[in-house]
């Protein structure tokens, strides 16, 4: 019985290695077969009873995990068929793209599933191997020196977490996920370990100190890679920290973890009224929201639902905002927010499911990351006074001001350009993609059923 | 056992001030496969003390994957650049950079002594310590993405140090999984650093990574 | 004792230039050339006694007696270092190790005095790189001493080397061979050896060197021999004190001092060929390379600190 919960792993390697066949479109139909078949395989495992056995370890978090990696890499994979013809000089053919891709999505759902805080470590740095190359895909030298500066940043920042399983392991004596969370004993190292984790993890996550990578590699990066990274793989690496502060019933990690979590929220908003490239400004705006989901995870409990509804509503918006981020740099061929004139007028959907995601990204009620950020920040009012929590509400609200102000300025703004003729699918996966991030608000109590 | 780590744990110490010395890529590269293998020394003591065959493995997996293949794949990777084998132009002064070094080891032995120290009990564990910040501070400190390259493998391998005898019974998956990431790392990087090079230069395409 | 002061004073000022010829006389074997006679120093030293002095115009009276100063601080320091016995002498309670490198630093100051005074650009020019490198190299000394103290518990030479001659495991320690490792590098920018100063007669690269270049006759006669006399006590110190501290003799006993003269010597020798080796080895550095050079022999002076601390 316990085969189907492999089989999203199975599904995605098996795309990866059929993409190697050279067959003409091949790849392109085969990932998508694949992909779409996690997302039934995802749903159908949500049904199914947790399991915990020497490989594998699934409750509630890691299946609502599996069901959004699923649907953000089926949504990424199907966006990149109509995308990549617009890379000039890509650095391989287009099955490499897909096998990366694939590859890619089977390290994560490999790390979000397995029962071995070791091999959740293995999983997380196997990401940063498959995913760098496709950071590089554009070829030219500065997206080369991002994918540099991510390798060298995320791989020093998973030698501390590394060190931090160690600590685990001397404290408790098992590094097995369902031991731990049940275990009752364990030496005064396990504090320090889970800090260290939350640092090394963090580096992945963008979390504030850590986070310089994040800005150069979504800004770089090639639509579809830059929607898959901040849709599912940061969340991914915040799966880690949830499973370490799970186990660690210390106040004081807790506090690091909300301290951490506050500074990026205050540093990410910071840097977003600043920004004058679209793509920085979005993968800021993803930091901002990894250090919300970041604070809701340190308070832990009813705030835990509130994380899973923003990861969740995040990981659609934002992989819709990126998507559209590659269609406006397709036409317009800049990233500069002045150059970017009267979308509106020359590329209407795109314009206002931009308009939506905007909102939806900075939770704006009915987005499901609204109800997300109220859960977490209605818990943090029963921690901190009053004042620190208006602090935070007002660098949201710096936030929601600045990005919605500058998307406001590229959509509305006057311009003599003829109108832009559109790919539909181009269009329609954004689309599906911020419908979902609404219809998140539906399922708010069946999330809250499944993490219970 | 202690004395012999403090040997090893020193000479690895001396091994990355040397590298902060040393302005060829090719030497340093070379200290770093010389250090690999001072670790997988290293192992093999503790394979023999403990008895274990799994450590025995690991020793020789370290000496063959990060003592000989990691540098000769570096070094065939530069041989076909031979403009790229010196840094040109360092971040900071040498004597400075060594300086820093120490000043960061002083720094990783206090942090142990005060977060660590009384509940590992044993004081050299500070050692790998502060190679770990010193690593990080090989790749901070230069340009050179070899050298950043090697940074990073000097924080794995003080990271192994730290493992094999601070809590030597670690599981093997594990550290199985730890040595093959790292080839994976080594490749992807291999690839990017030749992109690196041949890629064309345009200078005002760098105001983008800012801020 | 008394008498052993003198033989002890005798047997540096008699054996130092002896030292400095087997050096240069080895490199010159090891390039394949015939080379100088080993006793070439002492030829030096008679002629130069034989010639007559020149005076600058313009310089004053601390040119002239410049030179017997060092000569006689060198002189001094013989008397209170372990070469010949590991008890002390009659003078030996004069000075400590701090007051010893005091001594040192008083006789290189006084040697910057001279250059100075002797108005040449060439000398002004060595006097400078001296000092800069000397102000960074002092510190490194200092933490040494203190190395050797945290070792004997004393600042003196005598004791730290009975010290390391009985304990085993002090002599075997990580900390000792670091400080001996940092004083190795210190002692070649001391003596002026490659890589941080060549003997060619090329002004861009000299240090010590120009620092006597207005110098002639006896004067220079005197400022060579205390040069060679502070490289002979460096080494004996290097030897007696940090890395061979063995068969020192440790009581009064004649025979056994007469035997350790004789030992003291080859390993003088054996020493001598070594810095010959290292000079054949290596290659000059550029000026501004030293400093990282010195950057290096502080760290490994302060490894050892590092190393006490963590084995405790």
């Amino acid at each position: 019985m316990s085969i189907i919960y492999i089989l999203p792993m199975a599904a995605s390697l098996i795309g990866a290695l059929l993409c190697l066949a050279r067959i003409e479109k091949f790849e392109e139909i085969i990932s998508v077969i694949m992909s779409v078949s996690t997302i039934i395989f995802s749903i159908v495992i949500l049904f199914l009873p947790d399991v915990s056995d020497a490989f594998l370890f699934l409750d509630g978090i890691s299946k609502i995990m599996i069901l959004t990696i699923s649907i953000v890499y089926t949504m990424t994979v199907i966006f990149s068929t109509t995308f990549l013809k617009y890379i000039d000089e890509p650095l391989f053919q287009k099955r490499f793209y897909y096998l990366l891709l694939n590859l890619f999505a089977f390290s994560m759902f490999f790390s979000v599933s397995v029962n071995n805080l070791g091999l959740v470590w293995v999983g997380i740095e196997a990401t940063t191997v498959t995913s760098a190359l496709l950071v590089a895909v554009e070829n030219d030298e500065s997206s080369i020196e991002a994918t540099w500066r991510y390798i060298i940043i995320v791989s020093s920042g998973l030698v501390i977490s590394f060190i931090s399983n160690v600590l685990i392991y001397a404290a408790t004596d098992t590094l097995d996920i369902s031991k731990l969370l049940t275990m009752n004993a364990f030496s005064a190292l396990l504090p320090l370990g889970g800090m260290m984790a939350i640092i090394g993890y963090g580096t992945k996550a963008g979390i504030f100190p850590m986070h310089t990578w994040l800005p150069d590699v979504h800004g770089k990066a090639p639509a579809p890679v830059s929607a898959i990274f901040s849709g599912v793989l940061l969340p991914v690496a915040l799966y880690a920290i949830i499973r370490v502060i799970q186990f660690t019933p210390v106040a004081y990690v807790k506090t690091f973890a909300l301290v951490l979590g506050f500074l990026t929220v205050i540093i990410a908003a910071s840097l977003m009224a600043v920004q004058t490239n679209y793509k920085r400004l979005f993968a800021y705006s993803t930091m901002e929201n990894m250090g919300m989901a970041l604070i809701g995870i340190s308070l832990g409990g009813y705030a835990l639902i509130g994380v899973f509804v923003l990861i969740i509503s995040h990981a659609f918006a934002k992989s819709s905002t990126f998507f559209l981020s590659g269609n406006l740099l397709s036409r317009y061929k800049t990233l500069k927010i002045d150059d970017v004139k009267g979308v509106a007028k020359r590329m209407p959907s795109t314009a206002y499911t931009l308009l939506f995601d905007a909102m939806a990204i900075t939770g704006m009620p009915p987005f499901g990351t609204f109800f997300g950020e109220i859960m977490i920040i209605l818990v943090l009012l029963s921690v901190l006074n009053i004042g620190w929590t208006l602090l935070l509400v007002g660098f949201l609200a710096l936030a929601f001001i600045s990005m919605n102000f500058k998307v406001g300025k590229m959509i509305f703004s006057d311009s003599e350009g003829e109108k832009m003729d559109r790919k539909r699918i181009g269009t329609l996966v954004p689309i599906i993609d911020t419908v979902f991030s609404v219809a998140v608000i539906f399922f708010i109590p069946f999330i809250s059923k499944v993490i219970k | 056992m202690k004395d012999f780590f403090m040997l090893i744990g020193f000479s690895e110490v001396l091994l990355v001030i040397f590298m902060q010395w040393e302005v060829y890529v090719t030497k340093i590269v070379k200290t770093f496969s010389i250090g690999s293998y001072i670790i997988s020394i290293f192992l093999f003591y503790l394979s023999f003390v403990q008895h274990s065959y799994l450590v025995l493995i690991l020793a020789i997996l370290t000496a063959a994957i990060r003592g000989f293949f990691i540098p000769t794949f570096i070094l065939r990777r530069l041989s076909k650049d031979p403009r790229r084998e010196r840094e040109s132009k360092p971040a900071m002064g040498t004597a400075f950079s060594i300086i820093i070094s120490l000043v960061i080891a002083i720094f990783a032995y206090v942090l142990y002594d005060v977060t660590m120290l009384n509940f590992v009990g044993v004081l050299s564990g500070a050692i790998p310590v502060a190679l770990i910040f010193q690593g990080a501070f090989l790749i901070i400190s230069r340009k050179n993405a070899f050298i950043q390259l090697i940074g990073y493998m000097v924080m794995e391998n003080a990271a192994f140090l730290f493992t094999g005898y601070l809590f030597p019974d670690l599981p093997f998956s594990v550290e199985a999984g730890t040595v093959l990431d790292l080839i994976g790392v080594v490749m992807i990087s291999g690839i990017i650093m030749r992109m690196r090079e041949s890629t064309p230069k345009k200078s005002d395409d760098f105001d983008e990574l800012r801020g | 004792m008394v008498i052993l002061s003198v033989i002890q004073l005798i047997y540096v000022l008699a054996l130092a230039p002896l030292i400095v010829g087997i050096i240069s006389t080895t490199e010159e074997k090891i390039e394949s050339k015939k080379g100088p006679s080993i006793f070439q120093p002492y030829y030096d030293l008679i002629k130069l006694f034989k010639k007559e002095n020149v005076v600058p115009a313009k310089s004053s009276p601390i040119f002239r007696i410049g030179p017997y100063v060092t000569f006689a601080l060198y002189m001094l320091l013989t008397l209170v270092l372990p070469i010949i016995t590991a008890f002390p002498l009659q003078f030996g309670p004069v000075v400590d190790f701090i007051g010893g490198g005091l001594t040192f630093g008083a006789a290189a100051t006084f040697k910057k005095l001279m250059a100075l005074d002797s108005r040449s650009n060439y000398a002004h020019l060595g006097t400078s790189r001296s000092a800069s490198i000397g102000a960074l190299s002092e510190p490194i000394t200092v933490l040494i001493f203190i190395m050797l103290g945290v070792i004997s518990q004393t600042n003196n030479p005598y004791v730290i080397n009975n010290v390391l001659q009985t304990s085993t495991t002090w002599y075997l320690s990580l900390v000792h061979w670091f400080v001996a490792a940092a004083f190795f590098m210190v002692l070649l920018v001391e003596t002026g050896k490659l890589p941080i100063e060549s003997h060619s007669t090329a002004e861009l690269g000299s240090i010590d060197q120009s620092m006597e270049i207005e110098y002639s006759g006896p004067d220079l006669a005197f400022f060579k021999w205390g040069g060679y006399a502070k490289q002979f006590l460096l080494m004996s110190v290097f030897l007696n004190v940090y890395t061979i501290p063995f068969w020192v003799p440790m009581k009064m006993d004649w025979n056994a001092i007469l035997i350790y003269m004789g030992i003291q010597l080859l390993k003088l020798m054996g020493l001598a060929i070594v810095f010959a080796f290292f000079e054949e080895s290596v290659s000059k550095f550029r000026l501004l390379k030293n400093f990282d050079y010195i950057s290096i022999a502080f760290s490994l002076a302060f490894l050892s600190f590092l190393a006490f601390s963590v084995s405790r």
